[in-house]
């Protein structure tokens, strides 16, 4: 078994440009199949556009992303593969508004895995009611609050059964009641072994699930440590001015 | 006794509410009584309905001459058509114009019922107007005429026009600077012509520039260059239409796998045709008006023929009835469809809160 | 064949295929164009636009006889379409602020007249318009039984016409000259960013003052320009069976101008219905509570800013308007595109007047998008706080 086989995600020297801007800035990162990864920093750290190039969203000029054994460069095969293998939960849920939400989650297993139309619904239902909104299948996401259709994003991005699971700032859209319905799908899907990587501002959820909670600024890692060690003895000066803005309130 | 003299604080209010007002309304007032009064004396009163006495009929009274539309109303129709065979017209108008109000009710909005129906519609058009099976005699294109000739260019232009379209949005927003540039130069170019030059060039240039091979019918060049105009302003809508999607839903079908076709065929053109309603229809009722274009390239459209309903004989006198009448056809297709428009406009608006 | 999976083999692959499609397409075109030409026995180029065309153009803005290069008629046909397009702009314009100040106005009558005036105009076809107008204007009465409205102004079916001057032509092309040019410098004095640290009522004073000092040079030099023995103004009379003196505007002109000035208005005036709904209540009600009267809140706040809201739009209308011209060869008005049309017919030089048509065009909307454009930025509403 080779290195690469048991790391889900191996990202070596990575450098992105937007143009002249550095965006991200010699990023080692490293993430074994099961782990809980959670990314904070302040905004225009970088943290997005690192996950968002997990999955080609964002495309790298220089350094090595390692996905599941699979290399992200210019063959499409490879892009597609990846794809298949990584889910990614959005911000702003994305959901297809002109899809039903049951559609929405079938969409893609009988397009790309070329599942049939019965297996497809099946495993939609399974995974609505996992996310607990199996009685909202028909509706539209329009007829849904905002932490309903965040919960179909994921269940939609479960249904195609990926390996890891990218989660982009998930609560930030949302209203306060609505976070801790959110922050329970993922702690339940944590607790089941999902190989996640998550940007998030929510530190009691990166205290309770996180393997390792990463601190980002300026498109660099600056601090990388587990819970415990991260949150009570952090050891680098700006991961503290960080913490002491975002804790104290 | 009270709803009256609500009516009568409702009349008050409305126009006579000002001394200003109250000036304006009675000069209006005399106006369209005035007009009224003129049209229904020339157009119904003192006109001549009936065609019995010939062009005499009408110069025995001092109105409107209506006898040359009972006269040459089926020439306005279906202009040379064969006599015998004008039931066939008439069936393929109806077709063509019931497949235009079904494609307006929601539940045919999909791709594939909506493609169906236009394809169907047309080939029963064409079937009935061409003949040479079921026991239908030929009738060439050349013999196609009036509304039939109208109805049948306004409708392939769109069904050449819609794809074609379609494409040049897609090509005209594409990551390559090198395709994005040069269609945005051939739609802008294609966009800044008159419609009767692009159709005149159809028309008389072409044949100039095409291999033997592709030398096909007058009418088929022309509605080829008609549609051709037509994608372009239709791609720039689309276009708008589909800048206005979030970025991020074509993220998301990127992040669960689906491939280019898959994510511009489900996610993004579904959305974008939806948020391109309005002006769609709007490119629709004026791609109809335009039509009438074709009569200056020398087609028999229902303008052509009105003119020669009216130029030849013994009706000389009488284009002004004659104009009216292929107005009033003009007038309620592009009315009607027009009305739809602005119907669907607000209906969407308060959809989307 | 992994390298057909690779991104940027594919990205070059396309890009290529698509130019190679694009650039075959002209070359063929060309290069069967040609042939064709030869087979007919033509040569192409542009040399023909030297010869005499042989055929006469009914209305011209300057002299024109069966003699002249077909450079010159197309000069003639250029002029034509810009005449037609400059009054008919304005005269839509007009007729449209018109129209939908009625729409919007209080008074449900008015309001519903100008409902009917939009639908009615908008939804019948132009051609069907203008070919409608034209038969009117070809059976108006005979000289002999001219309609006249006012002293001087004879209708009839060999035309309109209308009190002319005596004066040559060239100082009459000199005199329009120089008024355009007053007018565009006042155009620009009002807008320029050179002279936005004006004060506001000193840059009025001289943009007027441009344009009356440029009516006033016009006049002199019409007035210095009289042909030498006559009357500087002529008065069209009756003579035998026609009009003499006066100028003339022929009933192809005065159906095409009719017809696109009421077509256009139809659209103008929903484009600045629009634009004048747009502008919040709130404007209004402060204008009047500041004591100003309903037509000084309209023409100094709401029409400015409703202009500045459909700019765009009316350039797209404007641009359209210009395009509208070309029906006049469906009756016989000789504007740029009947006179191309003519040219292919009589010459045979099919490309290059197909050419010449398309660059013409092309040149007219882009100076028209641009000169918009450029106002549109300049009046712009600065900052981006507004509300």
């Amino acid at each position: 078994m080779t290195q690469n086989e048991t790391l889900a995600v191996r990202i070596t020297d990575l450098n992105k440009y937007y143009g002249t801007f550095h965006a991200l800035h010699d990023v080692n990162l490293s993430v074994k199949k099961g782990e809980k990864i959670v990314i904070c920093g302040p905004s225009g750290s970088g943290k997005s556009t690192l996950i968002r190039c997990i999955n080609r969203l964002e495309e790298h000029q220089q350094g090595s992303i390692n996905v599941l054994g699979t290399e992200l460069n210019d063959d499409l095969g490879n892009v597609d593969e990846i794809r298949r293998e990584v889910g990614m939960v959005f911000q702003h849920f994305n959901l297809f508004p002109h899809l039903t939400v049951l559609e929405n989650c079938v969409l893609a297993p009988m397009l790309v895995r070329k599942i049939g139309r019965d297996e497809a619904e099946t495993i939609a239902l399974e995974y609505l009611t996992k996310v607990k909104i199996p009685d909202q299948a028909q509706k539209f996401p329009g007829e849904l609050s905002g932490g309903q259709q965040q919960r179909v994003a994921i269940a939609r991005a479960l249904c195609m059964k990926p390996e890891v699971m990218l989660f982009d700032e998930p609560t930030s859209a949302l209203d306060p009641e609505m976070i801790s319905e959110v922050l329970d799908v993922m702690t339940t899907l944590a607790r089941e072994g999902m190989t996640m990587i998550c940007v998030t501002h929510e530190m009691g959820f990166a205290r309770q699930v996180a393997d390792r909670v990463i601190f980002m600024a300026e498109g660099q890692v600056i601090e990388e440590a587990d819970p415990e060690t991260f949150f009570n003895n952090p050891q680098n000066e700006r991961t503290r001015g960080f913490l002491s803005q975002i804790l104290n309130h | 006794m009270s709803s009256l003299t609500q009516k009568m604080e409702t009349i008050r209010n409305d126009y006579f509410s000002t001394r200003g007002n109250a000036v304006i309304s009675s000069v209006c007032i005399a106006l369209l009584l005035w007009i009224g009064w003129t049209l229904v004396d020339w157009g119904l009163l003192n006109a001549k309905f009936s065609a019995d006495e010939g062009i005499d009929g009408c110069r025995a009274v001092s109105g409107a001459c209506w006898a040359v539309i009972d006269a040459r109303a089926r020439l306005i129709f279906f202009g040379l058509y064969p006599y015998e065979e004008h039931w066939r017209s008439a069936l393929a108008c109806l077709a063509i114009i019931l497949v235009t109000v079904l494609s307006c009710i929601p539940c045919f909005w999909t791709t594939r019922r909506l493609a169906f129906l236009w394809l169907a519609g047309f080939a029963t058009f064409y079937v009935l107007m061409r003949g040479g099976v079921l026991g239908m005699t030929e009738v060439l294109e050349t013999e196609w005429g009036g509304l039939a000739l109208t109805l049948f260019i306004f409708s392939a232009v769109c069904i050449v026009g819609m794809p074609m379209a379609i494409v040049f949005a897609l090509l005209r927003r594409s990551q390559y600077t090198v395709i994005a540039t040069t269609m945005a130069l051939v739609i802008d170019g294609i966009r800044s012509l008159p419609l009767l030059s692009i159709m005149f060039t159809a028309a008389l240039v072409l044949t100039f520039v095409l291999p033997d091979w592709l030398q096909g019918d007058k009418l088929y060049r022309v509605i080829f260059g008609y549609s051709l105009f037509f994608a372009c302003y239709q791609a720039e809508i689309i276009r708008g239409g589909m800048q206005s999607l979030p970025a991020g839903q074509e993220e998301a079908a990127k992040a669960l796998g689906l491939n280019y076709f898959q994510r511009i065929s489900r996610i993004v053109l579904p959305q974008a045709f939806r948020n391109a309603l309005p002006p769609t229809i709007n490119q629709f009722v004026v791609t109809f008006k335009e039509t009438s274009l074709v009569t200056i390239v020398g087609f028999f459209d229902v303008l052509a023929s009105g003119n020669a309903a009216f130029s030849s004989g013994e009706w000389l006198t009488t284009y002004v009835e004659v104009y009216f009448f292929v107005a009033l056809i003009y007038f309620s297709f592009v009315f009607s469809l027009s009305r739809y428009g602005a119907y669907l406009e607000t209906r969407l608006r308060v959809g989307q809160h | 064949m992994a390298f057909l999976r690779n991104r940027k083999f594919l990205d070059f692959l396309l890009q290529f295929a698509f130019l190679g499609t694009v650039i075959g397409l002209i070359v063929s075109a060309v290069v069967i164009g040609r042939e064709n030409m030869a087979a007919q026995g033509l040569t192409g180029g542009f040399a023909f636009l030297e010869q005499a065309t042989g055929w006469g153009i009914s209305f011209s803005l300057v002299d024109y006889s069966i003699q002249d290069t077909y450079s010159h008629a197309l000069k003639v046909g250029i002029l034509n379409t810009l005449f037609l397009g400059v009054i008919t702009l304005t005269l839509a314009t007009i007729i449209g602020l018109t129209a939908a100040s009625a729409r919007l106005s209080s008074n449900k009558l008015l309001a519903k007249m100008g409902v009917s005036f939009v639908e009615i105009f908008r939804n019948i076809p132009l051609v069907l318009q203008a070919l409608f107008w034209y038969a009117i204007m070809s059976n108006l009465p005979k000289a002999k039984q001219a309609i006249s409205p006012f002293e001087g102004v004879f209708l009839s079916n060999r035309g309109a016409y209308f009190p002319g001057l005596n004066v040559t032509g060239g100082s009459a092309a000199i005199a329009i000259a120089l008024f355009i040019l007053a007018v565009s410098l006042a155009i620009w004095i009002a807008v320029a960013r050179r002279t936005s640290r004006m004060q506001p009522s000193r840059r009025r004073m001289m943009w007027v003052g441009t344009v009356v000092a440029g009516a006033l040079v016009s006049i002199a030099v019409l007035a210095a320009g009289r042909i030498p023995g006559t009357e500087l103004l002529s008065i069209p009379y009756l003579k035998g069976l026609n009009f003499r003196e006066g100028i003339r505007l022929t009933p192809e002109l005065m159906a095409a101008i009719v017809a696109i000035s009421l077509y256009g208005a139809a659209f103008i005036a929903e484009i600045f219905r629009a634009g004048l709904l747009s502008i919040r209540k709130g404007m209004g009600e402060a204008g009047a509570a500041l004591g100003l009267r309903p037509y000084q809140v309209f023409f100094r706040i709401r029409l400015p800013l409703a202009i500045r809201a459909v700019l765009p739009t009316l350039t797209n209308q404007y641009v359209w308007l210009m395009k509208a011209t070309t029906i006049g060869i469906a009756i016989g008005f000789n504007d740029f595109f009947m006179v191309v049309a003519v040219s292919i017919n009589q010459s045979g030089q099919t490309l290059s007047l197909i050419l010449i048509l398309i660059l013409g065009f092309w040149a007219l909307n882009l100076s028209l998008s641009a000169v918009f454009n450029w106002i549109n930025r300049r009046i712009a509403l600065k900052g981006t706080q507004n509300r």
